[in-house]
């Protein structure tokens, strides 16, 4: 190869490396010429695949619909698992989502993560029970009116008792603020207005061997007891356990919040259950992040009233509607065809 | 000729060009191939299962099948190609437990942890109603459900079933029976916004499960069509009032409650599990305790919220890691737990596993979480195979140092994997008796699956593997572009000498010519002139000799920008002819030499010594009128030396000898480091000696010392050699 060819050589290699490199930048400036991109928000319940977050789902869902954004669900497998649930919102804050919606499984755990992912961009909103976090630009709650179910819980032992006899409140957990909330108006206004209804409190846990224990327990030292007040589903299912096994010598009835599982009111004892409107606080939540993304002012906490469902009226349209685990909005309705 | 060398040589890269991206075309549609893989079969029996990925759930190998021992919700386990299409997974199944279903997973995609986390179709035996179920999941769930077989039968657990499960298109077909029986349960959708392709997969909801026979294989629409006609159709509400071609929306099926109804009553005397720890020792006591089973092998623990206690079973009872139990036995204190001896095990319900504690090592090493299900952080610091088919991961932690013991099982493709010094997460039940620790370190955890253990970060990068290999690649490198650096040299050097000896041609054909024909026509004139114009005879003479001396300037500029001597006849030889051609027709004798073992000299150097030479020679025979020229060429080991030397007048040097080319001779030998020497006497001739350094030859034994020769002059900016002497002669 001469002087002369070599130069040549070395002056098309310049001219295809500019080439290429000019082709490049302008593929990279193409790929950022695109449509704007579909919101993108994270709904994160307690746990899932349960009579008290499905019907989140199918809120969040409907609401994802309507405002054209991207739904991405998922939860622990138990509502315990409280690293379960960090370790989601993290992997949720460092990917490509605009807002998340959060039921903590802890009040204090979730704050920094919850934190972290607001300095991420994020707008969140906290649903069912809140954190010790103030609201801002960021953050917003929608929660269950804990003061009004407590209310309707005292409202319906102080019926049921006729203003006398006693209570244990049980599954009292500091985990869920919203519990700690729901016992306090519970016990205020019995204190108010039935003050010959004996309270008996019980600390509680979502572990389902230590509220049977519990329950247990409380009945043995308490034989006269009339009622029990469970917080959360696991001291339901605990006590109607207890119950089954002690078999006492009286019926001892129950009031329960937040079932989880189908409502058949198999148990005798079950008298009514306070259920949250998870439903619209699913639609709310996702409602309220693309109307702040849109540049809108919303409210910093809206409070859904629970409601007291009995057996008189579990099979109407409305509690029907509440106890629902079909999440399926419309769009979603999967148009089977099962052969002959 | 160079012609057709380029062009084959263009032939040859176009060809190269074309296969390359035939090959990368063939690999791509390789990769995307929907039937990539299949068909497959597993591997359980033979204790293998690398290519399958886990999300929740504690899977293990066991009697050559596939085995989740856990209540977990959605426990997922996942294999092959995220593009195959048209497919169909068979298997012979077996669950666990009441109260969930087991089954199988086709076109799943987004994967991860959660109940029904993933994208794609599952079928599987339900004992809660004796269903077959058969349903899409996309972070949500919808299915259609069939009863099994008839009313005869029942889905039970701990009895094998088999399932196939068909994906063609937009069509899926379930289908269950008994493994001996022809009878089998068929159930068909069609989904008309499908899931198209993804990989197959193990589930189970609620209930452990064991799998085995796992088969995948292409599917077809006649196989579909088979499947379809040889089952009993599924009975549900809508298709019996829909024509058949019409769609229908799915009837939405509400997922069974993981909180089943107990199976057994439980004791109301039962104790938390840390108050066994003050058992009396002097008699036998008989306790109850209720908890989850957090370990089923090696041992069975149960925990609950007060802590964490071995129990060994009087009779064996099937549970599964998750389900919450009562144990009724001889309680037994330690010193850090208790023991349950002699115990009878009933499952109260079945639940998923509860979460580990995370603890330090430190806080672990008291014994205070003894027998509990914690998760610690250390570093990897020894691996090996233990007794019992079991794996052994001795971790340090800060301080404290433990160990990790697991089943083999699915353990070895992570065992090799996991390198030593990484830093892992491990899970496990923490033991403080000495049968486990052996008294080498204050706890052991007994981890319950691979799943247990992640890494979370790899060792160091600065060991000292990888700086000897980073130093191996550095010195790589050196050489490598010594060895371009110098090739670019070399090219660009021939590009020099080449151009010179385009001018040369040019020259010579232009220029030499010229002056040739001038001295010709001059000539001519001369001798049409008379005689007796004297005057313009001078002037003609005096023309003539300028055109002779510009011709000999002119050919000796081409001859020496001519280099086919030097690379045709080499350096002697053309310094040789060169000074021959100055002197002819002249009595001056050339005598030339050479001297040691000839080596090969770099084209560099040689055309320098060569330009020196010549200019040497044309000064000696322009100015010194010599009677002899030597030519000495003297090899050495390391260097070449040039010595011109004539026997002329000499001259008395002068400290700054700037005239005679001399000037462009110490340019060109300091222009390949060498040393140019000039020494002369009047009446005595003249010395001109250029010592050259040549480049040391690279072998397997001199490599070391010339790499740290080059780094020392390169690097360190130090000089090996003698420096350029400040002046260019000596006396």
């Amino acid at each position: 190869m001469n002087a002369r060819s070599r130069k040549s050589w070395a002056t098309q290699l310049g001219a295809s490396l500019h080439l290429l490199y000019f082709a490049w930048a302008a593929l990279f400036l193409l790929a950022g010429c695109r449509k704007n991109p579909q919101i993108a928000i994270a709904v994160v319940p307690r746990t899932c695949g349960d009579m008290l977050w499905e019907p989140e789902h199918g809120g969040a869902q409907k609401a994802a619909f309507e405002t054209g954004a991207r739904l991405y669900w998922n939860a622990p497998t138990r509502e315990d698992d409280v690293d379960g649930q960090i370790a989601l919102v993290e992997r949720i804050s460092s990917e490509n989502f605009q807002g998340l919606v959060l039921a903590p499984d802890q009040s204090r755990a979730l704050i920094t993560p919850v934190r972290r992912a607001m300095q991420h961009g994020l707008s969140v909103v906290i649903v069912g029970s809140p954190l010790p976090v103030p609201p801002s630009d960021r953050l917003s709650y929608v929660l269950n009116d804990e003061e009004a179910g407590g209310r309707l819980a005292a409202q319906r032992l102080g019926t049921i008792l006729h203003g006398r006899g006693s209570v244990a409140i049980l599954g009292i957990d500091s985990d869920i603020a919203g519990i700690v909330l729901r016992a306090r108006s519970l016990e205020q206004f019995l204190a108010t207005h039935y003050p010959n209804i004996h309270i008996l409190k019980m600390i509680g846990s979502f572990n389902l061997p230590h509220e049977q224990q519990v329950a247990a327990e409380t009945f043995k030292a308490n034989p006269d007891l009339d009622v029990v007040v469970t917080l959360t589903s696991t001291s339901t299912v605990g006590v109607v356990s207890a119950l089954a096994s002690m078999r006492p010598s009286h019926r001892i009835s129950i009031i329960a919040f937040d079932p989880d599982s189908n409502l058949g009111f198999d148990s005798p004892n079950l008298d009514s259950v306070v259920i949250e409107d998870t439903r619209k606080m699913g639609a709310d939540a996702v409602q309220l992040i693309a109307a702040k993304l849109h540049g809108a002012t919303v409210p910093a906490v809206t409070l859904l009233e629970p409601v007291l469902v009995l057996r008189e009226n579990v099979n109407s349209t409305q509690v029907q509607q509440l106890l629902s685990r079909d999440w399926r909005p419309e769009p979603i309705q999967r148009a089977w065809r099962v052969p002959q | 000729m160079k012609t057709r060398e380029r062009r084959w040589r263009g032939v040859l890269i176009t060809a190269t060009a074309c296969l390359v991206v035939a090959a990368l075309v063939s690999f791509l549609q390789y990769q995307r191939n929907p039937r990539r893989g299949l068909p497959y079969h597993d591997s359980f029996s033979a204790g293998k299962a690398e290519e399958w990925k886990a999300f929740g759930g504690t899977w293990e190998l066991m009697d050559g099948a596939m085995r989740n021992d856990s209540d977990e919700r959605g426990a997922k386990l996942l294999t092959g190609s995220g593009r195959w299409q048209n497919y169909s997974v068979e298997a012979d199944v077996m669950l666990l437990g009441p109260g969930g279903d087991a089954g199988l997973v086709v076109r799943s995609s987004d994967e991860e942890e959660g109940v029904d986390a993933y994208t794609g179709y599952y079928a599987g035996l339900r004992n809660s109603d004796n269903s077959l179920v058969l349903g899409r999941a996309g972070h949500g769930w919808t299915d259609v459900e069939t009863p099994f077989l008839s009313d005869r039968h029942t889905v039970q657990a701990y009895r094998w079933y088999h399932l196939k499960l068909l994906a063609y298109g937009c069509q899926l077909v379930a289908a269950a029976g008994l493994p001996a029986e022809e009878a089998v349960t068929t159930l068909a959708v069609k989904d008309v916004d499908c899931v198209l392709s993804g990989r197959a997969g193990l589930r189970s909801y609620a209930a452990g499960g064991v799998w085995r026979n796992v088969v995948v294989r292409p599917a077809t629409l006649e196989e579909a069509t088979v499947m379809l006609a040889s089952g009993h159709p599924a009975k549900g509400p809508e298709s019996e009032h829909q024509a058949p071609d019409t769609t229908t929306l799915g009837t939405f099926q509400a997922p069974q409650s993981y909180y089943r109804t107990q199976t057994t009553p439980s004791n109301p005397n039962a104790q938390p599990i840390s108050s066994l720890k003050l058992s009396p020792i002097a008699r036998q006591d008989k306790a109850t305790v209720r908890g989850v089973v957090i370990l089923t092998s090696p041992a069975l623990f149960v925990q609950d919220s007060t802590g964490g206690i071995l129990v060994k079973e009087s009779t064996h009872q099937p549970v599964r890691v998750g389900d919450e139990v009562e144990a009724t036995g001889i309680a037994r204190a330690g010193d850090f737990s208790a023991t349950l001896e002699d115990a009878a095990v009933h499952v109260l319900w079945g639940g998923t596993p509860m979460p580990a504690l995370s603890v330090t090592a430190s806080q672990a090493a008291t014994g205070a979480f003894d027998a509990t299900f914690i998760e610690v952080e250390g570093r990897l610091r020894h691996k090996e195979y233990g007794p019992g088919d079991t794996l052994i991961f001795d971790l340090d932690s800060g301080p404290q140092s433990f160990r990790a013991v697991m089943n083999r099982g699915r353990g070895d493709e992570q065992y090799s994997k996991v390198k030593l010094d990484s830093l892992l997460r491990v899970r496990g039940v923490s033991v403080v008796d000495a049968m486990y620790t052996q008294n080498l370190t204050p706890f052991t955890l007994l981890v319950r699956s691979t799943d247990d253990i992640v890494e979370l970060a790899g060792p160091p990068w600065w060991s000292v593997g990888n700086l000897v290999a980073m130093a191996a690649a550095f010195l790589l490198l050196v050489l490598l572009a010594n060895f371009v650096y110098h090739r670019v040299e070399n090219w660009r050097l021939r590009a020099i000498v080449e151009e010179r000896e385009h001018l040369a041609f040019e020259m010579h054909d232009t220029l030499a010519q010229g002056f040739a024909g001038i001295g010709f026509q001059l000539e001519a004139i001369r001798t049409g002139v008379p005689e007796e114009h004297s005057r313009m005879h001078q002037q003609i003479d005096l023309a003539s000799d300028l055109v002779r001396h510009s011709h000999a300037e002119a050919r000796r500029t081409v001859d020496m920008l001519r280099p086919q001597q030097l690379e045709s006849e080499g350096l002697l030889s053309a310094l040789t002819l060169g000074a021959r051609r100055l002197v002819a027709a002249g009595s001056v004798a050339v005598i030339s030499t050479s001297l040691g073992e000839v080596q090969p000299v770099p084209l560099r150097i040689s055309d320098n010594l060569y330009r020196i030479g010549q200019e040497a020679l044309a000064n000696a025979v322009r100015h010194a009128h010599p009677a002899t020229l030597n030519i000495i060429l003297e090899y050495k080991k390391d260097s070449v030396r040039l010595l011109i030397s004539d026997d002329g007048t000499g001259f008395i040097p002068r400290e700054n000898l700037g005239g005679f080319g001399v000037l462009g001779m110490r340019k060109r030998a300091a222009s390949i480091s060498a040393r140019l020497d000039i020494s002369s006497k009047p009446g005595q001739g003249t010395q001109v000696s250029v010592t050259a350094p040549l480049p040391p030859r690279i072998t397997f034994f001199s490599w070391p010392g010339l790499l740290s020769r080059f780094l020392r002059e390169h690097l360190f900016n130090a000089t090996t050699g003698d420096p350029p002497h400040p002046h260019p002669y000596r006396r």
